[in-house]
């Protein structure tokens, strides 16, 4: 049972993450009906911005000293003492670490918010009005681009980055079982969930959000109602890029940063159209779903079972729901 | 080992030829290539962009001392992104663009094996590899490709081996799902039996990217005394190992030579405190800074410090790149004699030749004289990674399995 | 000059070839063929088989997205049941069935053993298209080779680290060489060409292409979704299926990994860079798709001087040209190098009448 519990949180905090990744393609679909292959490479260059702005550009000559690392007197005098490895002492090396973090992290959501309104404008904007194949298999191409641009300026690395809260060890006992979670990955995951949880809002609330829903409704409707629709597919993009980085930012301090990251965006768009495509609490579902069962079978049976987890997973959703479990019925005209 | 020994062996060769002996058939080339595929993209880039210079030093070096038989080679490198498919594609389409191509280098388990049942007649070359799978080093399968060390199989023997002699009981094998974190794992799993070590974890991840929480979740819970990492180059063991410390696991971490590299080490104490303290590791090699005795690590040293300034490779040759040069060193060498014994440079010649050298004086790879033995040198030793030093340091005598 | 093609009754409005260009052209063709059998290096031959393969397999995936406008991708898990059936079916025969005639049996079956994958794998088809289709496709992709990589089939399908593949042996003649193959694989080609040329004109295939157009009304015409969607996938995944054999018979040994997304992704990449839903769209896809990397990669040679440290570049600037091929035909030219071709010859043959 105390085993049980363990795979279950270890499998809601990825779940959060798929959650805060699917946040993006959902966004972008509600927004131009276009569902984005390459959300997880849009993700992974996400990370290589931040891994430029959290350790390249600290690293440079030209830094300033404090950026790299904090050092102000009353923290190297707390650090006298620690043994290594200790929970305070992990908390202290964030602190140290917190200008970097907190400017990788800036850094990384302007230059792919950036990125996310170049693709909109060059290549969604042609095509508005085109035949969901065109849209896909545009978003497919743009795959292999981001993955050889990604490699040509950043050489492929696999490198490391900062993690953006104190991994301190968190322990704890449970049904006769010890629980062991990852300080930082807690602070991941309600990263996520408040992220999700303020875009739902601002779909929601705001008038930016209404636009959204009234386009996701119908384009030339909300066209002729004054809503410029061409704004709200930028921002649809650009939001979701913003995401990305966010979520490209911790899969990179969990996994390590590598090209590899944009094959989350496969399983995830599994996630998305178990989920239902247009439905934010089915897609939230769906990923913390997915989150647990995969955990689960990694317990089971073994970490390369997991990865074919989502695939099956959306398979069987899709046999009994075509829609997924939240989407909307599609009504076609003959 | 000189020019004039050499230059007067092709003269006997030539003088021989002259009186009638057909012992050279094939007119002589004005160059032999040494093509090679590397992972300059993808998983292992790091390790396939710090090679490929060495293999031009490799080339330089070589022609220094007159090629083969007063006839220069030439290296060609081409990227595989670690994908065996590719580096399929290099090898053929170097073998239908170059007529001279007298060695090969391939650069992953996978491209090794897929190739190997393609080397026959016109189209077998003499191949060395960046892979230690078992399965290349079995002459009477495939004669032409071979290890410059002990295969995964016999690093993780030795692994083993020192566990049991530690005392240890339990041990966890983690391995990337490919082929190369698997090539081992039937071998370990019986030698751990016949050691009496309980093998309780084995885990797959993938080869980037893995879910580390979850991975060192179940390590923790396996309560291994050892743990024994395979398959992986810069990324996953040093995340793994970071997120076991963190955890306050007691649990002791071995590598295999691909685990085994300073500059991955060193960017992870830098980056991420001083996790890597105290990890174990088998590697072949002498690492490059040992070089007591070693004129060859002393004239790639020299080399390096004129034409690598500024680069990584300035003052340190990885163990990746120490791993290609031996290799090749190991194919000149058997190229260079069967030109000496006047044959005509075939895979099968150079295959034979291979496998005679015995008791090599390495000038610097080996502590110790070493031997092919089944397209195999069973010879290393154990180190151990300090963070305070940043070193590598030997954790055992040479010995050869 | 041609101004149109006289069709005087039925049988000649239905036939393969309704001009004498088209013959000139489809026998000029063999005669190349031919021409590169005997005397093309080995460099384009092996160039030459790696299109031939790859061909047929764009041309399945043509029928079921380009005819019936299923959009799949995950055709690779085709090509790869193709190719493992092969392996398989020779080790499983081994002395129970002369070698002679091995492949002509093992071919065939590879064949029918993909067209019942191919049917297992459309029946979401059913049910869902266009994008949950995409993602229901790339999915079995996935589960297909996840399955072939699993330890407990590993007995037959060698598993992660893959099986080798033998020769194939017509009546004692053994195809141990690349150029023998290639005539092999020209041959099947060519056919495989003719055959689709040939579908289309049947009623399966103007059913296939009325879904395309509009799976309701076509439905409402009275053709059977359920039959000839599963018809379409069924053949696609059957030449799938040829070009995995072909692929097992060429290579000395197959990996899992060969047949992953990456493959899927270049054989719809090839269909669309050529021209969906055109018999000659497959030819030229394939012929862009597999030039254009050769290209860069000795442009790129030429310009760097084959200096070592540049080879990294190389592989991305090939990722990025393929990603450009894909979306600069979908933005600029969607009907594909097919129409391209077409433009260009009408514009030929009027000429000065039209451009």
């Amino acid at each position: 049972m105390g085993q049980f519990l363990q795979f279950a949180i270890n499998g809601l905090m990825s779940g959060a993450i798929y959650a805060l990744i699917a946040v993006g393609i959902v966004s972008v679909f509600k927004a131009t009906k276009v569902v984005n292959f390459a959300h997880g490479y849009v993700i992974m260059v996400g990370a290589y911005f931040y891994y430029t702005f959290a350790v390249l550009i600290p690293g440079a000559e030209w830094a300033p000293a404090w950026l790299a690392s904090w050092q102000p007197g009353w923290l190297m005098e707390m650090r006298e003492g620690l043994p290594m490895f200790s929970p305070m002492g992990a908390v202290l090396d964030w602190v140290q670490n917190l200008p970097r973090i907190l400017f990788g992290l800036a850094g990384a959501v302007l230059a792919n918010a950036a990125l996310g309104l170049l693709i909109e404008r060059t290549l969604m904007r042609p095509l508005m009005g085109q035949s969901v194949f065109a849209m896909i298999m545009i978003t497919v191409g743009l795959i292999s681009i981001l993955a050889g641009a990604a490699q040509l300026v950043w050489t492929a690395d696999a490198d490391f980055v900062p993690h953006i809260a104190p991994n301190a060890p968190v322990r704890f006992e449970m049904f006769g079982t010890t629980i062991f979670l990852f300080g930082a990955d807690i602070v991941n995951m309600i990263v996520a969930l408040l992220i999700f949880g303020a875009i739902v809002a601002m779909v929601r609330f705001t008038k930016s959000g209404v636009a959204i829903r009234a386009t996701a409704e119908d384009q030339s409707t909300a066209y002729s109602m004054g809503i410029s629709v061409p704004k709200v597919f930028s921002r649809a993009w650009m939001l979701a890029a913003a995401t990305g980085a966010i979520a490209g930012a911790i899969l990179a301090t969990r996994n390590g940063i590598s090209p590899s990251l944009g094959l989350f965006g496969f399983s995830v768009l599994a996630i998305v159209l178990m989920g239902g495509l247009d439905s934010y609490v089915g897609v939230f579902i769906a990923a913390l779903a997915v989150g647990v069962l995969e955990a689960m079978t990694q317990w089971q049976l073994g970490g390369d079972w997991a990865e074919i987890v989502p695939y099956v997973a959306v398979l069987v959703v899709i046999l009994i729901r075509p829609h997924g479990l939240f989407g909307q019925k599609e009504v076609e005209r003959i | 080992m000189t020019l004039t020994r050499r230059s007067f062996l092709a003269t006997g060769a030539a003088a021989s030829a002259a009186i009638g002996t057909p012992m050279i058939l094939r007119a002589q080339p004005s160059e032999y290539v040494f093509g090679s595929s590397l992972p300059m993209t993808g998983p292992f880039a790091t390790a396939g962009q710090l090679v490929a210079p060495a293999l031009k030093m490799f080339e330089d070096l070589a022609n220094e001392d007159g090629g083969i038989g007063g006839v220069p080679i030439r290296t060609t490198a081409e990227d595989s992104g670690y994908i065996p498919q590719n580096a399929l594609a290099n090898y053929q389409r170097a073998l239908a663009t170059e007529p001279n191509l007298v060695y090969y280098y391939g650069d992953s388990t996978g491209f090794m094996k897929l190739v190997a049942p393609e080397l026959r007649g016109e189209n077998a070359r003499l191949m060395g590899s960046t892979s230690f799978a078992s399965e290349l080093a079995k002459p009477e399968e495939n004669p032409y490709q071979y290890l410059a060390g002990p295969s995964y199989e016999d690093q993780f023997d030795i692994l083993l081996e020192s566990i049991a002699n530690q005392g240890g009981s339990t041990v966890a094998f983690i391995y990337s799902n490919t082929e190369f974190g698997r090539d081992p794992l039937e071998s370990g799993r019986a030698k751990a039996e016949e050691l009496g070590i309980e093998v309780v974890l084995e885990e797959s991840t993938k080869a980037q990217g893995a879910d580390i929480p979850t991975h060192v979740t179940k390590l923790a819970q396996s309560n291994a005394e050892y743990c024994i990492l395979q398959g992986y180059v810069t990324g996953v063991w040093p995340q793994l190992i970071g997120g076991a410390r963190q955890f306050g696991l007691p649990t002791k971490f071995m590598g295999t030579f691909w685990g085994m590299e300073k500059l991955i080490a060193d960017r992870v104490t830098a980056e991420a405190g001083p996790f890597l303290d105290g990890y174990l590791g088998v590697m072949p090699y002498r690492y490059s800074y040992d070089n007591d005795n070693a004129p060859r690590y002393a004239r790639y040293a020299e080399y390096q410090k004129k034409n690598f300034a500024g680069t990584p490779l300035e003052n340190y040759m990885p163990t990746w790149g120490l791993q290609s040069l031996c290799a090749m060193e190991l194919g000149l060498m058997a190229l260079r004699q069967v030109h000496e014994e006047g044959k005509e440079l075939t895979a099968d010649n150079a295959a034979e030749a291979l496998a005679s050298i015995q008791n090599w004086e390495s000038g610097g790879f080996f502590g110790v004289p070493v031997s092919m033995q089944g397209n195999k040198i069973g010879t290393g030793r154990v180190y151990q990674y300090s963070a305070e030093t940043n070193l590598f340091t030997p954790a055992s005598d040479w010995f050869t399995v | 000059m041609i101004t149109g093609n006289l069709k005087a009754s039925y049988a000649a409005d239905e036939r393969v070839f309704d001009n004498r260009n088209k013959w000139a052209f489809f026998a000029a063709s063999l005669a190349v063929l031919a021409g590169m059998a005997g005397f093309a290096n080995d460099y384009v031959i092996l160039v030459a088989c790696q299109m031939g393969i790859l061909l047929i397999a764009v041309v399945g995936v043509n029928v079921v997205t380009g005819y019936t406008g299923l959009i799949s991708l995950g055709h690779a898990a085709f090509v790869a049941v193709g190719a493992y059936t092969v392996a398989i079916f020779h080790a499983g025969f081994a002395g129970v069935i002369p070698d002679g005639l091995m492949a002509l049996i093992a071919i065939p079956v590879a064949v029918a053993v993909s067209a019942l994958v191919g049917i297992i794998v459309g029946l979401p088809s059913l049910r869902v298209k266009g994008l949950y289709l995409a993602v229901a496709t790339l999915s079995a992709n996935f589960i297909v080779i996840f399955l072939i990589e699993q330890e407990a089939f590993a007995h037959w399908t060698g598993g992660m680290v893959g099986i080798n593949t033998p020769a194939p042996d017509f009546f004692g003649w053994e195809l141990d060489t690349k150029r023998e193959m290639f005539v092999l694989i020209a041959a099947l080609g060519v056919l495989t060409l003719l055959a689709v040329q040939n579908l289309f004109r049947t009623r399966v295939g103007r059913a296939f292409i009325a879904i395309r157009d509009r799976d309701y009304s076509a439905e409402i015409m009275g053709i059977s979704l359920l039959r000839y969607k599963l018809t379409s996938f069924a053949i696609s995944a059957a030449l799938c299926g040829l070009s995995g054999a072909l692929f097992a018979y060429f290579y000395a040994r197959i990996l899992p990994e060969q047949f992953e997304l990456a493959l899927s992704l270049e054989l719809v990449a090839a269909m669309i860079v050529g021209g969906m839903g055109r018999t000659m769209g497959p030819v030229f896809g394939v012929i862009v798709i597999v030039m254009v990397p050769e290209v860069i990669k000795s442009l790129f040679g030429v310009a760097t001087g084959g200096e070592a440290s540049m080879a990294q570049l190389l592989a991305p600037l090939q990722d990025i040209a393929f990603g450009l091929l894909i979306v600069l035909f979908l933005l600029f030219e969607p009907l594909g190098l097919n129409h391209m071709a077409d433009r260009a010859l009408r514009a030929m043959n009027r000429w000065p009448f039209a451009r």
